[in-house]
């Protein structure tokens, strides 16, 4: 073979390998225009923009000649300008090689979304900086739910925690399903309160609803029946079945600031005395008495 | 300072109103006025009035137990009265324990419970107005 036709042979591969990364990088940006969940755009080392794609526009509202050239903080939000957030990400990035974030991020017209950002930085085979990668997905939908889900779940804790008087002096907490920390804490502030409007000496606590008790759900109960007696009330633990008695025994629980009892109808009566008011039963011929 | 402090004698029983937010001043004056006016009167309650109080801190909370205690020595017996529901979870946040020191609702319970205790006790035997 000719020196020639080996310049040639080799022109025409070097040809070929370019046409084959111009369509591969033709692919690619296809690949970033075509997805519409994730905004793929890229910076240059300073975090200026390079590059838009659709995605990015539907998201955040820019087209691409407005926005190229702009630094990566316009889509931040005031605070996060104001504290250096944006340059402490590019930094991390750069140090590290990936930063991952989840936050509030503004669109062209002023309006926020909840975003997912992860920002790459981009090397090439030397180690020196190219720029940066920035993939922003919109979370906004997925916190909506999340915050729903929230909301509704406060919405059934208040829906399973029902404070009712049931006699002149006497509030009435049947309690249902496990009892942690934030529905603790809601309960006590709710039956405080209505203990103090109502003027009632006595809570009736009722835990025939609490399938099993542990340490921490004991704790509570304490904490609660403490803070009704700084009031000035006391509580009346009722439904303390076999079972809760065995595990308050066996877990060394006090619950000594409390009077106790197995039954509603036993603990209605522990109450009745402590407002002082007498319960008999009224015989029709007066017969019955005595006997 | 110490204005916010009513110290009043009803009857036997000795009334002590709190202020809304008491200082450290005003907390420290809190025992040393209520021990001085059990020596000063003949009294067989105490009645610690926190109805207006808002703010609980460690500093007054000890203070609140640690009176009770000394009225109790001195031969009276303090009742609580009116703790706020915000100031109670304070109160259990900061652990406070009030022994055999009793708690009512309202001042007004107070002075009924109050009147039921001298009547039961024997010690008043002698006096000729009751």
């Amino acid at each position: 073979m000719s020196k020639d036709s080996t310049a040639v042979a080799e022109a025409q591969t070097e040809k070929a390998g370019k046409l084959r990364a111009e369509a591969d990088l033709d692919m690619l940006k296809i690949l970033v225009d075509s997805v519409r969940e994730y905004a793929i755009i890229m910076l240059d080392p300073k975090g200026q923009l390079v590059s838009w794609s659709p995605a990015a526009e539907r998201l955040k509202g820019y087209t691409a000649e407005e926005i190229i050239g702009k630094h990566i903080s316009v889509f931040c939000t005031a605070e996060d300008k104001a504290s250096g957030k944006t340059e402490r990400e590019l930094e991390t990035a750069t140090r590290e090689g990936r930063f991952e974030d989840e936050g509030w991020r503004v669109r062209k017209d002023g309006t926020k979304f909840w975003a997912n950002v992860v920002v790459t930085a981009l090397r090439d085979v030397n180690g020196t900086l190219r720029g940066f990668g920035n993939v922003t997905r919109d979370l906004s939908q997925r916190r909506e739910s999340e915050e729903r889900i929230k909301r509704q779940a406060k919405e059934i804790l208040e829906m399973a925690t029902v404070i009712v008087q049931v006699w002149d002096g006497i509030i009435l907490v049947p309690l249902i399903g496990m009892l942690d920390s934030d529905r603790t804490q809601q309960l006590m502030e709710r039956l405080l309160q209505r203990l103090t409007e109502t003027n009632s000496p006595v809570a009736l606590i009722d835990i025939t609803g609490v399938p099993t008790i542990d340490t921490q759900t004991a704790q509570h109960l304490i904490e609660t029946i403490k803070a009704v007696r700084y009031i000035g009330s006391e509580v009346v633990l009722t439904g303390v079945r076999p079972a809760i008695a065995q595990t308050l025994v066996h877990l060394g629980i006090d619950l000594s600031g409390a009077t106790t009892r197995s039954s509603l109808t036993a603990g209605l009566r522990v109450a009745f005395e402590i407002i002082n008011i007498h319960v008999a039963r009224e015989s029709a011929h007066g017969a019955a008495v005595g006997k | 300072m110490n204005e916010g402090i009513a110290v009043l004698k009803v009857r036997d029983v000795l009334l002590v109103t709190m202020p809304a937010d008491p200082d450290d001043a005003t907390v420290s004056a809190l025992q040393s006025r209520t021990l001085d006016a059990m020596e000063q009167h003949d009294v067989k309650a105490l009645i610690l009035d926190l109805s207006k109080v808002e703010i609980l801190d460690s500093y007054f909370a000890r203070t609140v137990a640690e009176t009770a205690r000394m009225v109790t020595l001195m031969g009276g017996e303090t009742l609580i009265a009116g703790m706020r529901p915000s100031v109670a979870i304070t109160a259990t946040e900061l652990n406070v324990t009030l022994g055999a020191t009793r708690t009512v609702l309202t001042v007004d319970r107070a002075l009924d419970l109050a009147g039921n205790l001298s009547r039961n006790k024997s010690v008043r035997k002698g006096r000729p107005w009751l």
